[in-house]
């Protein structure tokens, strides 16, 4: 649905204030540094993009998947619920809200299974080890945990949108629709507006393109340093990006992330009640 | 599950029991609407979440409101406002007598209450007198949005789905696969009739063949000149060309001339010639409204 942002569950309870953010991160960051905690965040939205595309689930629904990931861990600690279970579980509760169908249970955890054996082996050497069980479970605690706010908005329509209105050359679309994509690798989205995000994203997309998109902001009437404080965080991560190779650092970065007590084995994986515990 | 106290069972809904409660400490009414997880395959049913999250979004008078989702061992419950009764029962009660400014104030509710939803792209594509909720202030809401959601998105009728024919325009029922807000307006027109009847249903079909019969019967079979692309819906099959001189005085006993004429411009075969809900509101039929409707007020002059 799309339906008055600002009367939103979204706008009302779930762009969040970045000291508030911070401060719930602290367990976390007691152990991790920012910039690794930063990695891990961007490293399970790269696996959820993946299952996404596995699955071929349009952007929107991935963007969604992200979103959600990303509320449960802005108000709990990674040890909470272990996000490799809770990467799948996002996937399989967006499918659902946007309409996309349900996944079978088998297909999500062959697609887990495969994926990982595929793509992240660098990261996850072991055979991914849920059952449809557990994402059950944890699709509850989710959905609790987010209120059940369900429904997002994206930064695509309003993207959409303000591009017909420039009038611009065609190749600046694609290219801002990508940096949407990379913005869901940052805090933006759970911080900003969507509509300030796009804008940000056409502004830096202008930036690359050299087009001047000064004048046309201005007449916009929109709050022109929180554009460039989404801006900022966008590039930085462009900037992280130059000297970091996942590939090779991030096992190293997962093996210090704080866990879950009990540590699902395949075995273990299969009792439902033990992985319960462990929650919250 | 300890802050409510259930009183009784009042239904079955699409995908859980229904019981009305007391809140323990406000001693609030509620209806909680319990969710079945049974099936193992699907988590929480698609149908509950779309309803969960509209509702969260939808907040208007004229819609239910969820107060509340409790989650317990494996359950999840939605609490919602409680309403006394829906239209269907209340139709029960009224022994075939139903007041006209009863039936006004009742349409223009409704019709306000699909603006809301249309405005935010959600079509309900379930309205029937069981889903309009009635309370004791003679206040109408759009309930059960299990089947609701958001436009655009083609859909399939599910097998498994059992809803009624009754109230299903005829571009659905020739298996019309891209839905407009006009689906709800069809289902209004109808409801309109029925609340103008005391309750007797206009098209009480028993298959989809006697729907159809039924409505083109009573309006006239349509043609591609009158419903441009009808014949290439993909369930089309030719009726007989039923030429209707219907005096809309006999179907429609009660109601006056302008409200038959509002009728008449909901009840339209070709679904882009019905009219919007925003413009039903418009409708004359509503001049002489009772300004305590219109204006959000919480007391009805003239309930039951």
């Amino acid at each position: 649905m799309a339906g008055n942002f600002w009367q939103s569950s979204h706008f009302q309870q779930w762009v969040l204030d970045p000291p508030e953010l911070f401060k719930n991160r602290q367990a976390d960051l007691n152990v991790l540094t920012e910039d690794g905690y930063q990695k891990i965040m961007i490293f399970f939205a790269n696996f959820i993009q993946s299952l996404g595309e596995q699955l071929k689930l349009r952007q929107q629904v991935i963007a969604t998947a992200t979103i959600y990931f990303k509320r449960f861990y802005s108000r709990n600690s990674l040890k909470c619920i272990d996000p490799w279970l809770m990467a799948p579980t996002c996937v399989f509760l967006a499918s659902k809200v946007e309409e996309f169908g349900v996944i079978s249970n088998t297909r999500l955890i062959s697609t887990c299974q495969a994926v990982v054996k595929n793509k992240f082996s660098h990261a996850h050497p072991l055979e991914y080890p849920y059952r449809i069980n557990l994402v059950l479970e944890c699709e509850f605690y989710l959905l609790e945990m987010m209120d059940c706010c369900l429904v997002l908005y994206h930064p695509y329509r309003p993207l959409t949108e303000y591009f017909k209105e420039l009038q611009q050359d065609e190749s600046l679309f694609p290219l801002a629709w990508r940096i949407v994509n990379d913005s869901l690798r940052t805090d933006v989205c759970l911080t900003y507006p969507p509509y300030l995000i796009s804008l940000a994203c056409l502004h830096i997309a202008c930036v690359i393109q050299q087009k001047d998109l000064r004048q046309w902001l201005a007449e916009c009437n929109v709050d022109m340093d929180k554009i460039l404080e989404i801006s900022r965080q966008i590039l930085a991560l462009y900037e992280l990006w130059k000297s970091y190779d996942e590939k090779k650092e991030i096992a190293a970065i997962l093996e210090k992330m704080p866990k879950p007590n009990t540590s699902p084995t395949p075995t273990s994986a299969q009792d439902g009640s033990q992985q319960s515990q462990s929650v919250q | 599950m300890q802050k409510y106290e259930k009183l009784e069972k009042i239904g079955e809904g699409t995908y859980g029991t229904v019981f009305k409660a007391k809140n323990r400490d406000t001693h609030e009414v509620v209806a909680l609407k319990r969710v079945r997880l049974d099936d193992d395959d699907e988590g929480v049913p698609s149908s509950a979440l779309r309803e969960i999250c509209l509702l969260k979004e939808l907040k208007h008078k004229n819609i239910v409101r969820l107060h509340d989702v409790l989650h317990s061992e494996k359950k999840l419950t939605l609490v919602f406002e409680y309403c006394d009764q829906d239209l269907k029962k209340y139709f029960d009660s009224c022994n075939g007598e139903i007041d006209q400014d009863t039936v006004q104030s009742f349409l223009y509710q409704l019709l306000r209450g699909l603006a809301f939803c249309h405005s935010n792209n959600v079509l309900h594509r379930d309205l029937k007198p069981q889903n309009l909720l009635i309370n004791k202030n003679g206040e109408l809401k759009l309930a059960d949005f299990g089947l609701a959601r958001a436009f655009g998105i083609p859909v399939r009728f599910y097998s498994a789905e059992v809803v009624t024919l009754w109230y299903r325009p005829p571009d659905v029922l020739f298996g019309a696969k891209m839905y407009s807000t006009s689906i709800d307006m069809w289902s209004a027109g109808c409801i309109f009739a029925e609340l103008a009847n005391a309750g007797r249903p206009l098209f009480p079909g028993n298959d989809v063949d006697d729907q159809l019969k039924r409505i083109f019967k009573l309006l006239s079979t349509p043609t591609d000149d009158t419903w441009p692309g009808m014949s290439q819906l993909p369930e089309y099959k030719p009726f007989p060309l039923y030429q209707v001189t219907t005096i809309w005085q006999q179907v429609v006993p009660k109601l006056s001339a302008k409200g038959r004429d509002l009728l008449q411009r909901l009840l339209v075969c070709n679904p882009p010639g019905r009219l919007s809900a925003e413009e039903g509101l418009q409708h004359a039929y509503f001049q002489d409204l009772d300004p305590a409707v219109k204006n959000d007020s919480n007391v009805l002059s003239h309930g039951r």
